[in-house]
């Protein structure tokens, strides 16, 4: 969730500081707000009751889209078809078994959110294990619904003692019972209100927990970035799989309590109308906020309820469309967003917005401590990297072509040549972020070659790309919070190595602040810090020292050099004086291959070299 | 094999394929060229279909009628650009979600003008006998338009200035900007002359669908459909994928049932989709 780092000081890292205990949990307010709900249904109207029920449910819905929109940026519009083949699954069940048991809505509704789990994780699967693009997948899970549309209205068939009448639709389904007997009396409607109330606190809490927890910090990370989330070794196709599933639970759990509630379903629970509603709900509320579906659910709900009666000529519809359009264009960040900026406001919070210049001096960043948390843990051995004869090809443009090189700790390795002489490239396809057009790559003799990128990564490969690459809106802690997990797996474990690393770069006054807001310089350490704080075997580093002081590049140099004598360091760097402090083997690339190789005082020397970089042409066309 | 079955069969295949295809050229303009799925696509055929209606009721011929659905149309829609699209470029979802929006508010509309029923019109000219069956004339004069349009579509986006730069937005908007290109003014126009293809939509089909607060719907969202799995390739790709799952879905219809037909067009939406992650044109050097 995007609050501000003021908001959550330490409330997310486990490591709490005392002061953040004295605050009000922030659980709290939605058991509070649930108590006293439960406390005001008794006087509630039965009529109202029944209908408030029902707008839960759908909140409970749109709980399911906010869960994968909201925090993992998937805009799904197949939650209708989750829910309504929960809610046919469970009503299915539930009919067979109303004659033996007394109360079937207990086993139908886990029985529902299970179909609405598998079915997801079935579309999921297709989704993010196919890499499907952004707006493809959501038409995918919006061609589905359309798919049980289509089939629903047609589909006359007995399953047991069910019915599922096609176009009629499913009757007679068994509702909310008060008891475990044969002859449990039926809710009145309060009692299923206050029945819906309590499922959905729970499954809210739920989501929250699952949210705070550390597979919901890495889940905010893929909003943010997938690319970096994955750099950083994570597979993040699985944690998006899971989530999906997860939502299609709580979908088919809704669907199934939407037909106990209504003791009927009947396709036009999936028709298109349906499918967009959802997401208005979560844009009213706000997306990003969990309890928002809720509110979003409820706000159309009492809308449509009013309107419906009379009010405004019953044009409901008119005023849906102009709402959203206003939401849209007015309040994007809903209902929710607008309560969280006026509550800021008024508390007058003062907002860290501008770095303290002084805070980000990195003459103080400490090359030994960053070498230490690089080497920390047990001896990781020797390692070999085998890079042979790789092919990388644009159209007509070969940028590496047939170039074989090894690394291996022992002496940083230096990539050096002209602009377009394929340096970049090179390294690319060493780290796994081009896939070849042949060759392959070894890693200590494992052929690695058609492995993701987050696999090689998990195998000791550290990847530094050439534009600084973090979480601008998640805290420097948080951005090195995700990275140290990947290898510490442990929450507590990785907060202490993020202190460490934080320590280790002088970044302790700016640690709460969103990494967006450092200096190019400040992103670089970051970013090469997220690297060496996940201990790999292998660097590859493109132009890490762009956008750095002269004292932040030789800080840079030493520590390269140090780590070099433990790991394979394999750096891109055009600053020849950075090249030199490095102090490695250098290979001068040129025109797709290797040119040259050697120390860089022998390379400078070197006529060869000094015509390709002048762009002379004597020697190069003998070579 | 009845082989006259067939010959109907194969000539309804391809007339309701050419229908969906004059409905989502227009769409796949849009999308195309400015990256807006634009969801009230269908209430925008409504809406020229109205406007024909309208017209021929007061006497315009039916052939001007449709000329003048697609002008009315075309304004609205560079209206509805200006005041609203154009305020969320480059956020898919969001436009999405006000077209939409925009697509409710036309369809209520609508309902309070006209209401739910409105007479259709006549269809004009006579009937041909393929194969021992009758087929209406006027459907084989859709064929022509559907390949009328489609040409006309494909030779704008490359003969005429409009299209090139059009084209050199859609693929770089910075650069294009960076050379004095007005991206602004060019999304509008590309906007309006999808809504116009919208509104020409509406008029023509007329004598086939009856004018109705919803007719769009359904031709919208297999049109949408067709649209995001053909991918980048805007006037061949749409021809294509509208051709292959269309003529596929109604030969299916004539042999099965419309239910089959239409989960034969879902479903093989489906499988593009999964074997082309990004829409089946992407490959494509030449995309258009």
């Amino acid at each position: 969730m995007s609050s501000s780092p003021s908001s959550t000081p330490v409330a997310s890292a486990p490591g709490r500081a005392p002061a953040a205990i004295l605050r009000l949990p922030r659980w709290l307010p939605a058991p509070a707000a649930t108590c006293a709900l439960l406390l005001a249904v008794p006087w509630i109207e039965p009529y109202l009751a029944n209908t408030i029920a029902s707008w839960l449910i759908a909140g409970l819905l749109g709980l399911s889209l906010a869960l994968v929109w909201g925090q993992m940026g998937f805009l799904s519009l197949g939650q209708t078809a989750l829910y309504g083949l929960g809610g046919y699954a469970g009503s299915v069940l539930a009919i067979n078994l109303a004659p033996g048991l007394g109360n079937p809505l207990l086993l139908a509704a886990p029985f529902g959110a299970l179909v609405g789990a598998l079915a997801a994780a079935g579309i999921g699967w297709v989704v993010f294990y196919g890499r499907l693009g952004q707006l493809q997948g959501t038409i995918l899970t919006y061609t589905c619904t359309l798919i049980l549309w289509t089939a629903s209205v047609s589909l006359n068939a007995g399953i047991g003692r069910a019915r599922v009448g096609g176009d009629n639709g499913m009757s007679d389904i068994p509702g909310f019972v008060a008891g475990l007997g044969l002859d449990a009396p039926p809710m009145t409607p309060n009692q299923t209100l206050a029945c819906v109330l309590v499922v959905c606190a729970l499954v809210y809490l739920g989501c929250r927990w699952l949210m705070a927890s550390s597979f919901g910090r890495v889940v905010q990370g893929i909003r943010h970035s997938a690319e970096k989330t994955e750099l950083l070794g994570y597979d993040t196709r699985r944690f998006q799989l899971v989530l999906f599933a997860v939502s299609g639970a709580i979908a088919g759990l809704a669907g199934t309590l939407y037909a106990a509630w209504g003791a009927y379903i009947s396709p036009s629970i999936f028709s298109a109308q349906e499918a967009l509603l959802v997401p208005i709900y979560v844009l009213a509320g706000g997306i990003g906020s969990l309890a928002g579906a809720f509110l979003g659910a409820v706000l159309v709900g009492a809308l449509s309820f009013w309107l419906g009666g009379g009010a405004a000529g019953g044009q409901a519809t008119l005023i849906l469309g102009l709402c959203l359009i206003a939401l849209v264009l007015f309040a994007p960040r809903g209902l929710a967003g607008m309560a969280g900026s006026i509550a800021r406001g008024l508390a007058r919070q003062r907002m860290p917005s501008a770095v303290n210049a002084s805070a980000l001096q990195h003459a103080s960043v400490n090359a030994e401590g960053l070498a230490r948390i690089a080497s920390a843990g047990p001896p990781r051995g020797r390692v070999a990297f085998d890079a042979t004869a790789l092919i990388k090809r644009f159209g007509g443009i070969v940028p590496v072509n047939a170039v074989s090189r090894s690394f291996a700790e022992g002496r940083a390795a230096a990539l050096i040549g002209p602009n377009g002489a394929g340096k970049s490239s090179f390294l690319r396809c060493c780290s796994g972020q081009y896939r070849l057009d042949g060759g392959t790559i070894t890693i200590d003799g494992r052929d690695v070659t058609r492995w993701p990128l987050f696999r090689r990564v998990q195998a000791g490969a550290g990847i530094k790309t050439q534009a600084p690459l973090v979480y601008a809106e998640l805290s420097v802690h948080e951005n090195l919070w995700i990275a140290a997990h990947r290898v510490a797996r442990d929450a507590r474990q990785a907060a202490v190595a993020a202190d460490e690393a934080l320590a280790a770069m002088g970044l302790q006054a700016v640690a709460r602040l969103p990494a967006g807001s450092l200096p190019h310089g400040g992103r670089q350490w970051l970013d090469i810090a997220m690297v060496l704080i996940q201990r790999p075997r292998i660097v590859f580093l493109d132009e890490p020292a762009a956008g750095m002081s002269g004292e932040e590049r030789r800080a840079l140099a030493r520590l390269l050099a140090t780590l070099g004598s433990t790991l394979a360091v394999v750096v891109v760097e055009h600053d020849m004086e950075f090249v030199k402090q490095l102090g490695g083997h250098v290979s001068v690339l040129h025109q797709g291959q290797l040119f040259a190789e050697g120390s860089i005082d022998a390379l400078r020397a070197d006529e060869r070299v000094l015509d390709i970089y002048l762009g002379r042409n004597a020697h190069v066309q003998a070579h | 094999m009845d082989w006259n079955y067939l010959l109907q069969a194969l000539v309804l295949a391809l007339t309701s394929a050419a229908i969906l295809l004059i409905a989502t050229l227009g769409l796949g303009v849009v999308f195309g060229l400015m990256g807006v799925v634009n969801l009230a696509h269908g209430e925008f055929i409504m809406f020229g279909a109205y406007t024909a209606l309208t017209a021929t009721q007061h006497g315009v011929p039916f052939w001007l009628a449709c000329v003048l659905a697609a002008a009315f149309t075309g304004v609205f829609g560079a209206a509805v650009e200006r005041l609203l699209i154009a305020r969320l470029y480059g956020r898919l979802l969001d436009t999405m979600l006000v077209t939409w929006g925009i697509g409710l508010v036309m369809y209520q509309c609508a309902v309070l003008l006209f209401g739910t029923v409105t007479p259709g019109i006549g269809m004009p000219l006579g009937s041909v006998r393929i194969g021992g069956g009758v087929v209406s004339s006027y459907l084989l004069v859709l064929v022509v338009i559907a390949a009328g349009l489609s040409v006309a579509l494909y030779l704008l986006l490359t003969r005429t200035g409009y299209g090139v730069l059009a084209r050199a937005v859609v693929q770089d908007r910075t650069t294009a900007a960076a050379l004095g290109i007005d991206a602004r003014r060019l999304s509008c126009i590309t906007f309006a002359i999808g809504s116009a293809s919208a509104g020409l939509a509406g008029a023509v089909l007329l004598p086939v669908i009856p004018a109705a607060p919803n007719m769009g719907f359904a031709l919208a969202i297999k049109g949408f459909l067709a649209v995001v799995a053909a991918g980048p390739a805007i006037v061949s790709g749409t021809v294509l994928s509208v051709l292959s799952l269309g003529s596929g879905s109604a030969m299916v219809a004539s042999y099965g049932s419309r239910v089959l037909g239409d989960l034969l067009f879902f479903g093989a939406t489906l499988l593009l989709l999964c074997r082309f992650p990004l829409g089946v044109t992407q490959g494509w050097r030449l995309k258009l």
